[in-house]
Order: structure tokens, then sequence, then C-alpha cells
């Protein structure tokens, strides 16, 4: 997997051509197939994460274990995946396999980083003859540890912590899941029912997907839908390293840090140099922090998956994912460093990271491909609210995702309120009311708090919500608490962003990843940063700042103080 | 009976006549004229009407489909709109869902919502999820908050309150009270246009709704107008999304339900064809100049869907602006004649831009530099260059062949002809992608489903595209470049009114279930009052349920009768049928619960299904000669002597072996080499697929 960056041959490169015709035909099947398992996926899963929030994904590789077609879902899954089926073949090797049989892997070290993602390995085979794997993850609702969510960051300093961690087991055998197996997952986890009918709809997702695939080499020959694959395989890496190649040689660096890893930590140095040589693009952390004790580590599968996906849309974002061009990307990491942590660095929080791999990833290579950088996100929010709901008397897990804005680009403003690079949905208020003893005060953009610049970011994003029930242990995670959201090309950085506790003791700030008891009547206020302008404010056009004041986005006091900008002598 | 339909599309404005007593139907197709839209139909009715010999006053009924609410909502020419929104939550239709349709694309926008920021305002209220009233309704905040959106020219207001599915005595508080102090400004309540939970598609569905509603008003009253002083008496009916006719009152009221319009009305045509020919299991294509669109027909009724985006890109969910209105289910894709096609990366790509009408395909000869699935079916033999629209349009032929040699041809070490056949087959590759999805994923075997193709694309496609998804048979209806217009003939009269009301199904819920229909019933029998009509009703009942637990519903069609004891169990077994039904398992075990109650109240078309004949006063045959020409099948091994037959010199009974090109006016169906395509009494087009193994 770990390809120099160099050009290579790929196998098979005697067979001959698959038409274009053919070809163009059978990679939309392919593709379509993950997207099938992904729909059936989402529709018959139980956890408002899947189900609401979008976030699993599903994957098909060929019989070699190589990926070759992805659905369109959330990179830190789909980045994993190859690795994922990788390792899983050396602890279940094809002849190990039967029909119907499921592998099934947390383990953050081997799938993609914390816990809570639960990957699912399934061979397909026609007439007992292995022809390739359907592979998706779910983010499950909790697999157990001190918080509810399982994603706790402070005072968890070792991964055993964290809930349970399952290495490569056969979980279903020809079709039936294995019930001691199961038994002892649904024993340790919060929400035996949710995690049973994700387990379920994860096992569906599988089975379409290899009965799909079956469907294809019937229809249209093993050989046939093989050289496809190889073909395909081969024009996305030739592609992939032909854009490389039209980048300036050299080693680019960029500098950013999370605020800490609990209350009174050290920030955190994300430190990446990103060489490009020849036609191979090379990203090194190592000279970040080391790993820290605290539930956030990164282990090195999610490092690659988001840094080779900011790579990826920096140089040529509409090559197919999968193998092929995913060889001229590598990433690594100083073993024990933050970015490749080592058994047992507890990673529950490590969500709060990929966006930031991202933004240093573009900010590296920002001078040389500027048209297409973007500066710094809004920092999301991700916290878990949990405890024992008094109406029911039975555990409940708020768990919320609050996005912000995007960072500016070279043509236009940040986008509004949209979910950076993970790319989840929000969870409706009136679904989060419905199911939880809360209540929602607010949920709306933060005037001036967005950089300036001749494209400004996009707004920070505040949400207050009040506990209605009689208490519960509050898992924030957040950051740029301390730390500011960069802007790019003489764009100003976004507002810090803030989390408040306002209760009968009055309001008083909370770390962006404390865990803290709140009791009823608590409002929890999540104020994010906004995101980075591009390019010098005083470039920006007049008109645009106009609009902007009519719209609420700037206040006449922000227009002056970022633009200079005087709303009360404006001509109308 | 004299009965009239007009279906006024982007491009063409097509009228139908039909005579019940002798079974015969004439069609009339003419440009639209988008400035005035009743101008065309205005000028069609009276060719029509004179082609016809019918007296303006012996007219009985007339149906109309339209996409201005479409028009208004994609092109953004609505009214400008305000919003009165709960307060802390101004923002929540800026806001959206906030997922990027697609991952690996960190540029895109979001749809643009129908209104502007400074255009919502708040007022101090809140309503829990229950319905309880967390803080009453302050009156002066709604006075300050509508004056300032009065002040700032707003012309329609959307009322859209935190949990209004569940008690919406503060929406309809803020109205009357808006009324009271700006009579006569539009005002829509989100308890009323879209009782559902989840508050962004409510809003969303609301602002639409608000936005498209002057406009449609003043429309559908020009209209009726117009028809009044041409002596056309009867009431207008429209139709909706849902399948169904409405009064034109209605259809001003709530303008978000006619969005599907004309699309609705073509999938209703399918199901009158596929009732005809003995197919009570239809899906349907229409394909056009920029998309193509595809639909189902279970059990001869047209599948109904609660979750539509209008705009939509790809049918990728958070594309387009999501609307909670009952619609007829249709996928639709940028694949249409006009998708410009282009080599990339060693594969063919086709759409989802077009070349739209203007500049149209390169061998318009209009100003189009980019080869189109046009210009890929004229190289490829299957277009008549001499007939093209009825002989109505030169065509450029060498500007195709040049086009595709350049764009495709050569990039790829292709011949012009297998170039052709690529952009063809790629087009027809992305369009099998949506018929699975609609078919497969969604529950409908193919195996027992037949294809009802039409448009002026679609019949030269379908053959291909049945044999990928082993659909065993083709109809291609009569006047299948009317079909909208024809379907209108056939529609029922529908309401459709729906609520959230979520719980478990227990020992308790069958009087629950009962109070909910009792008020839904309520709701409806207002609207039914408006359809001015005075033959019986039939009321159906479905909701969306899923297991406890699980966030995604299933609309499920729930049992007829009095809802007594019992009730919620066999609620319970309809459930597990439809969930199988979909997902090929049940878990008897489980849970269910319900989230969404909806109820249908249907008026029966007067005329059931007699069997019309599209009659031929010379315009249809004024058309091309028999004959043959090369034309190119992958299948035969590529460019082969074919022979090509006008469908109106075709009489039932007759049949045609592939491969063959049967030519009318307004649209080309290929029968590929191995099928055989013959007239079938009712003046269809029949192609028998055949199918491997």
């Amino acid at each position: 997997m770990n390809d120099a960056p160099q050009s290579s041959k790929s196998r098979g490169s005697n067979r001959p051509a698959v038409d274009p015709v053919t070809l163009s035909v059978l990679w939309g099947r392919l593709l379509s197939v993950a997207e099938e398992m992904g729909s059936t996926l989402r529709r018959t899963a139980f956890s408002e994460a899947v189900r609401e929030g979008d976030d699993f994904s599903t994957g098909l590789f060929d019989r070699h274990g190589r990926l070759v077609a992805q659905g369109n879902f959330t990179p830190g899954h789909t980045g994993a995946m190859p690795y994922v089926v990788m390792t899983v073949l050396d602890f279940f090797p094809p002849e190990t396999l039967r029909p119907g049989d499921s592998i099934f892997v947390n383990d953050s070290r081997i799938g993609s980083g914390h816990f809570p993602d639960c990957f699912m390995v399934t061979p397909a085979f026609d007439d007992g003859r292995l022809i390739g794997f359907a592979c998706n993850t779910a983010h499950h609702v909790d697999v157990g540890g001190p918080h509810p969510g399982s994603q706790e960051v402070r005072g968890v300093s070792e991964a055993v912590q964290e809930g349970l961690r399952i290495r490569p087991i056969k979980l279903i055998r020809e079709g039936e899941f294995e019930p001691d197996l199961l038994r002892l997952i649904l024993g340790n986890v919060r929400f035996p029912d949710k995690v049973r009918g994700d387990l379920q709809a994860q096992r569906n997702a599988n089975h379409v997907g290899g009965r799909r695939l079956v469907g294809l080499h019937r229809e249209y020959g093993t050989d046939l839908i093989e050289g496809v694959i190889e073909e395909i395989l081969e024009h996305s890496e030739k592609r992939m390293r032909d854009r490389i190649r039209e980048l300036p040689d050299g080693t680019y660096t960029f500098e950013d840090f999370m605020d800490d890893h609990g209350p009174g930590s050290d920030p955190i140095r994300f430190h990446v140099e990103v060489t490009i040589k020849g036609d191979g693009l090379l990203i090194d952390f190592s000279g970040s922090s080391d790993q820290v004790p605290a539930g956030i580590n990164c282990y090195i599968n999610y490092t690659r998956a988001y840094s080779t996906f900011a790579a990826k849309i920096m140089s040529e974002a509409l090559v197919p994912q999968n193998h092929g061009s995913a060889k001229p990307l590598q990433a690594i990491a100083r073993e024990g460093s933050y970015f490749n942590a080592v058994y047992p660095a507890p990673s529950g929080g490590r969500s709060a990271n990929p966006q930031r791999i991202f933004e240093v990833v573009v900010g590296a290579l920002a001078p040389i491909v500027p048209e297409k950088a973007i500066a710094a996100f809004s920092h999301f929010s991700n916290p878990n609210v949990g405890g024992m709901d008094d109406r029911t008397g039975e555990n409940f897990l708020y768990y919320d995702m609050i996005f912000g804005g995007l960072g500016a680009q070279s043509r236009r403003d940040g986008i509004e309120g949209l979910s950076p690079v993970m790319n989840c949905t929000n969870i409706p208020v009136e679904i989060l009311e419905a199911r939880n003893p809360i209540r929602i005060r607010h949920l709306g953009f933060i005037a001036d708090s967005a950089g300036a610049g001749k494209f400004r970011g996009g707004c920070g994003v505040r949400k207050d919500v009040e506990l209605l029930n009689s208490s519960a242990s509050l898992c924030n995670l957040g950051d740029r608490h301390v730390h500011q959201p960069f802007g790019l090309f003489g764009g100003k950085p976004g507002r810090l962003a803030e989390t408040i506790l306002n209760s009968d003791d009055g309001a008083i700030a909370l770390g962006s990843k404390e865990t803290r008891m709140l009791k009823k009547g608590d409002v929890v206020s999540w104020r994010l940063s906004g995101a980075g302008g591009y390019g010098d404010p005083g470039e920006r056009d007049p008109a645009e700042i106009e609009e902007d004041l009519a719209d609420g986005f700037i206040t006449e006091e922000g227009a002056k103080r970022d633009y200079g900008y005087n709303a009360s002598k404006r001509a109308d | 009976m004299i009965r009239v339909a007009f279906d006024i599309g982007g491009t063409f404005t097509d009228l139908v006549q039909q005579d019940t007593r002798t079974g015969r139907m004439v069609a009339h197709k003419i440009p639209s004229t988008p400035a005035e839209l009743s101008r065309a139909v205005m000028d069609g009715l009276s060719t029509l009407l004179r082609r016809c010999d019918t007296e303006a006053p012996d007219v009985d009924s007339v149906f109309h489909a339209t996409t201005i609410a479409t028009n208004a909502i994609l092109e953004n020419k609505g009214s400008r709109t305000g919003v009165l929104t709960t307060k802390g939550f101004r923002d929540v239709l800026l806001l959206g869902r906030q997922k990027r349709y697609d991952t690996y694309d960190m540029y895109m926008g979001k749809p643009e919502p129908l209104t502007r920021r400074r255009y919502i305002a708040e007022v101090n209220e809140r309503i829990a999820f229950d319905g309880a009233v967390v803080e009453p309704l302050a009156l002066e905040s709604v006075d300050e908050a509508a004056q300032g959106l009065l002040a700032a020219g707003v012309e329609s207001i959307a009322v859209c309150l935190l949990h209004a599915y569940a008690n919406s005595a503060h929406e309809e508080a803020v109205a009357a009270r808006v009324l009271e102090r700006a009579p006569g400004v539009n005002v829509s309540l989100s308890s009323k246009v879209s009782a559902r939970i989840r508050e962004y598609e409510r809003v969303s569905t609301t602002v639409a709704n608000a936005y498209v509603k002057p406009i449609v008003e003043r429309y559908l009253t020009d209209l009726e107008n117009s028809l009044r002083a041409a002596d056309i008496e009867p009431d207008l009916l429209v139709m909706q999304s849902n399948g169904g006719l409405v009064s034109t009152d209605l259809a001003k009221e709530y303008p978000v339900r006619i969005v599907e319009s004309g699309p609705a009305a073509g999938v209703l045509m399918c199901g009158v064809v596929g009732r005809e020919e003995g197919f009570d299991h239809v899906l349907t294509l229409d394909m056009g100049g920029t998309t193509a669109k595809m639909g189902a027909i279970d059990d001869g009724e047209p599948a109904i869907t609660s979750e539509f985006e209008v705009g939509a890109i790809h049918y990728r969910k958070f594309s387009g602006l999501p609307l909670n209105i009952a619609a007829v289910e249709l996928l639709e894709i940028g694949a249409g004649g006009g998708s410009i096609a282009r080599a990339d990366g060693g594969l063919i790509e086709v759409g989802p831009q077009s070349a739209g009408a203007d500049p149209g395909p390169m061998c318009y000869g209009a100003g189009g530099t980019r080869p189109t699935v046009t210009d890929a079916n004229l190289v490829m033999g299957y277009l008549n260059a001499d007939y093209f629209n009825g002989g109505a349009m030169r065509i450029d032929a060498a500007a195709a062949v040049t086009g595709i040699e350049t764009a495709v041809a050569k990039p790829l070490g292709l011949s012009v002809g297998e170039a052709a056949w690529g952009i063809h087959a790629v087009a027809n590759g992305n369009m099998e992608r949506a018929m699975r999805v609609i078919s497969v994923e969604r529950g409908r075997d193919p195996r027992n489903y037949a294809l009802v193709a039409f448009g002026g694309a679609g019949p030269l496609h379908a053959a291909r595209l049945a044999r990928s998804l082993n659909i065993p048979t083709v109809v291609v209806p009569q006047g299948a470049g009317v079909g909208s217009a024809i379907g209108l003939l056939n529609a029922d009269s529908r309401i459709d009114v729906s609520v959230s009301r979520i719980f478990a199904l227990d020992g308790e819920s069958d009087r629950r279930i009962a109070d909910i229909y009792r008020e839904l019933e309520a709701r409806a029998a207002e609207d039914v009052a408006r359809l001015r009509s005075d033959r019986p009703l039939v009321w159906t009942r479905y909701a969306y349920l899923r297991y406890l637990g699980q966030g995604f519903e299933i609309k499920v069609d729930l049992p007829d009768g009095p809802i007594a004891e019992g009730y919620a169990d066999r609620v319970a077994s309809a459930f597990h049928e439809a969930y199988e039904r979909n997902f090929d398992y049940r878990d008897e075990e489980a849970g269910i619960e319900a989230v969404d109650w909806c109820l249908a109240a249907v008026i029966p078309a007067s005329v059931d299904g007699d069997p019309t004949v599209l009659g031929d006063d010379g315009e249809m045959s004024a058309a091309s000669d028999d004959g043959e020409r090369q034309a190119y099948f992958e299948e035969a091994g590529g460019f082969v002597p074919c022979r090509v037959v006008n469908r109106f010199r075709l009489a039932p009974g007759d049949e045609v072996a592939g491969p063959a090109i049967i030519e009318e006016r307004d649209s080309t169906t290929v029968v590929l080499p191995g099928d055989n395509a013959r007239i079938s009494p009712r003046g269809h087009l029949i192609i028998t697929v055949s199918l491997e193994s």
C-alpha cells in the first residue's frame, strides 16, 4: 500500500484493452453497486448517526482486496477502508472464507481510528469462486466506555477505557450472526437495540453489494469485469500522476494548533510537510506533537484518509476514488506522534481532527494551487449529552453535530452552514427534541464572526440547548476556543469559538473538550468560530458589504472594524 | 362529451381534444409563449377546435398541466417572500441539512433558498414536540415582525413555527393577526401546507408555496378569464404533483402541490396505456431535450412519494430544495437529447450539462459547439435528417459527425460510429442506473413490469434500457409526443392531506388512529368542498411507518373500512408486508412506530378509460416515406441496412421485426434485432423484447 512516489506499472498490463464504451458503461455499473449498498444501509439503520447523519460509508473491492468503487460518503471511512480490507485478509485469508461470512472489526489501528466506527467486510462468491469484497462502515451509537457515545476526550488515558475493542472476528457465518459473539457485543454497549439494528443494516448492505457484484460477473464474465477494473485503476492512477507532475516539485510546510486535549493541557501541534517529487506526493506529519494521554489521537489510517483527501481535492478531485488514484498519494507520520498513535493511545474523540488535517494540507499547498485553496473552516462541534431519562428510566444520548461555515475560496465567500470535510447532515431540531429531554433555544449564524477578506469566511453558528432532565453528563468536543481559524492571502482569521454554560450560578466558559455534569435548567451555548477569509479585506466589493449588512451577517460596527466601511455614509 | 386538455411545457404546448362518444382524439402541438403563457393555449385551442369542428360552448371539461410553478422556482421568478418563524430559529432555512451532495466537491454551493435572510423575522412563542405551549404567542412581536417585512416590500408571507405539525394554534393566530393588519397579503402556513416533522423540509415547502402563490394566482385567473372570453365555460381543473386534479381555487391556495403537474400527467398516461394493454405494473420513461424522468405504476396506481426535491441534480438527496408534498414518484436525471458528451480520462461521459433547445445539438446548426445525444442518434442513423420534427426543421448531419469525431472519437481512438454508439450507450447506462434505483432498489422486479416510453427521445432508447433491466415489454403509446396532455384526460380529482403524529403502535392505538383520521377527514373535507364536484368520493389511507428506533420510514397503504378495535394490528401487518417487499426481511419481534399519517380523497375520473384512438386528419401521416437506411446496431456488429416505417401507415395487428425504425411526427422508435413490434388494437406500439436466459 505504501507505494513510493514514482510511477509504477500495475499488474496485468499485457491483457487486451477494454474498449472505452464497455469501460464507461461498466464503470457506471460498479459505482452504482456501492451506491445501492449505501441506500440499503441508510434505510434499514437504527441509530441517528447513521440514518439522519449519514455517518457511514460503503465500498466495493476486487478479489485482491483493492478498492474499486466507493459510494459518495464520509472520507474518514472511505479513506481508511482499503487498509481495513487488506488487514482483514491477513487475519482471514480467502481460503478461510465461505459465502455469507462477514468479518467485523472496530479496532482503532486497523479501522478508522476509534471504536464506534464498525467495519464489516463480506466476500462475494460466484459458484464458490471468490470475486471480490463488499465493505461498509457505520458509526455506532455506543460501544461502551465511560461516557455515552464512546467519544470522551478528557480523562481517558488508555484505549481500554474507551469500550469494546474488537480485532477482526467472523461475526457472521454463512449469513447468520454468531449468537455468542453478538451476545458478547450487545452485552457491552449502552443501546443494544440500536447496535443490533445497525449491525443488521450493515449485513443487508453487504448482502446487496455481493449479490449485485455476482450479477455483474455473470452477465459480463469475470475476465471482462476484471479487465475493466484494471483499466479503471490504471486510468485513475495515471490521471492522478499526470496532475501531480504539473505541480512544481518541492517541499511545502504548514502549521496550526489544536487548542488542547482537555482543560489545562497544552496545544497540539499540527505540522505538515508536503513533498512533491515528479508524479508522487508525500504528506508527512512527523513534525507534529507526540500522542497525548486523551481520547483524541489520530491513528495512521485516519491521518491517511483525510490528508490524502485534501491532496486529492487540491490536485484532481474528479478522479474516481480507488486503489489507483490513491497510489500516488502517500501519508506518513512518525510512530508515536499524534498522527500515528500507537496502541493503547485513546482516540474516541478523534473526529475533532479531520477538518484540521484537511486545512493544514490545503494551507501547505495553497501557494502553488491558490485557485483551489480554501481558508480554515468554522470548527464543528460534536457534543454528547447522556444520562437516564427521568420520564422513561432508560438511557438517553443527545448526540449532535453542529456545523458552521466553510472558509473563503479564491472566487467566492465561504459557504454558510455547510458540513466540513466529513460531510454529514445535521439532525433536525424537531427530531432531537422529540427524542431527548432537551429544548433547543437558539440555532443561527453569529454576526461579525466571519474572517474578513476580499472574500469572507462563512459565519460561526450558535446553538443553545436547555437540559429538561434532572441531570446529565456533557462531553464536549470542539476546538478553536484558543487558536483562530486562519485566513489565506491576506484574509483575516475567523472569530474564536466559545462554549458557555448558563446556570443558576451565572454564565461560565467551558473548555472545548471538557466533561461536565449538567442539571435541569442549564443551558449550554455552543458558539462556533467563524471561518477564515481569503484575500485583502480592502479589496472587498462594497456592494457585497452592503448585502451582508442587509442580511445581518455583519453589523455596521463590524463593517467599520473589519472593512473600514462606513455604513451610514452609503449613497442610498 | 367533448373534453379538452392542454399541457404547457417549457418548449411546447400540447393540446388534445377527446370526443367520448366517438372515442376519437385529436392532438395539436405548438411552441409555448413564455412571455404570456395563455396566448399559446388560446391560439392552440382555437386551431384544435377548428380541426375538430367543435364549437367552443360544446366543450364539457377542460384540464390543464403547467410548469408555471416549477419554472418560477427554478428561474427565481417568484414573489418576494417573507418568513415568520419562532424566535431563535431565523436561520433554519439558510442552514438546510448542511450536507454537500457530492463529498468530493468542496467548492459547491448549496441549493439557493427562495428568500433571503433579510426577509426572515422572528416572533416570540414556543411549542414543544408534543404540542404543549411552552411560551404563549406575543402578538406585539407579530405586529413588529410583519410590519418590517411589509415595509421591505414582501408580497407573500410564509409562517413556519417550530413543532407546528403538533399544534397549529400559534400559526393560525399569526396568520389572523397579519391579515387583520394587512388584508390582502398572501399568507401560507406550514401547518396547512405541510404538517410534518423536520423543520427545514417544512419551512422549505412553505416558503416555496408562498413564493409561487401570487404568480400562480395571477396566471390561473388570467387563463380562466381568457377561456370564458372564448366561450369555454366549464371549470378549469389543474393537475397536481400527486397525479390528481383540483379546482383552480385550491391550486391557487396550495400552488406548491402543482410543481410536478406535467410530469405527473405523463405518468398517469402511462398508467392508462398500461391498463388498456393489460399491464398493471408499469415503469415509465419520459425522455425529452434536457432530462429523462422515470416513474412507476404499481397495481395500476402511480407510485406516490412524500419526498421530493425541486431542482435536484441527478436525484441526489440535498441537491435540490425539498418539498413535502405528495408527488408522483419520479427520478429525473440529466440525460436528454441535448445532453452533452465528452471524453474524460479514457471514458465517455454524457450530461448532466445540456445544450437544451438553444443552441441545441450541433446538428441543429444553431450555434451548438459540443456533441449531444441527439447528434449521436443522428449519426447512428436513428433520426431522419429529412424528417426532423415532422420535416419542420433542417438538420446539419455533417456538423454532428465533426463534433463527435473531435470531442469523443479521436481522443479515444474510436471510429465516429463507435463513438456515437458509445455516447448512446453511456446515456442508456445513466438511465439504467436511475431505472434500477426506482425498480430493484425499491422492491420492484423489472421482469414483472412493462416499460411505457414517451417524450421525444424515450421510444428511441427504451428497448435497450428494457434489455439491460430484463423488462420483457416496451409500450410506445399513440401520441407519445403529447403524452402528458393525454394523461390529463384520464385523471381523477384528488386531495392528499397528512400530519405527523409519532407513536409506537400498541393497544391504545386504535382510538388514536381513529382520532387522527377524523381530523384528516375534516381537513380534507374543506378542500373537497372546493373541488365543486357532486360525484362520489373514495377515501384512501396511507401512512409512513418504521420499526421502533429506525429513522427511515416507508409508505404503507392502510386498510379501508371503519377504524375500530384491531385496526392497529391490521396496520402492523400491512407494515410488515410492505417492509419485506422493500428489504427482503421482516422483524415480527420489533415494535412499529408511526410518523406521518396521510389521507387521500379521490373522485374517480368521470370517463373510465374508454378506448380512444388518436385520429389522423392528415397532419399525422404527412410524414416520412417508408424505406430503408443504414443504422448502427451494436447487436448486429455495426451499421446494417434497417427498415424504416411511418407509424401512421401501420394498422392494428401489423408487425415489424427488428432491426427497424418506426417514425412519427414527434418521436422515433428503435426496434432492436431480435425484437418484434406490433400495433395493438388500441393503436399502441408493443415491442416484445428478447431477453437472454
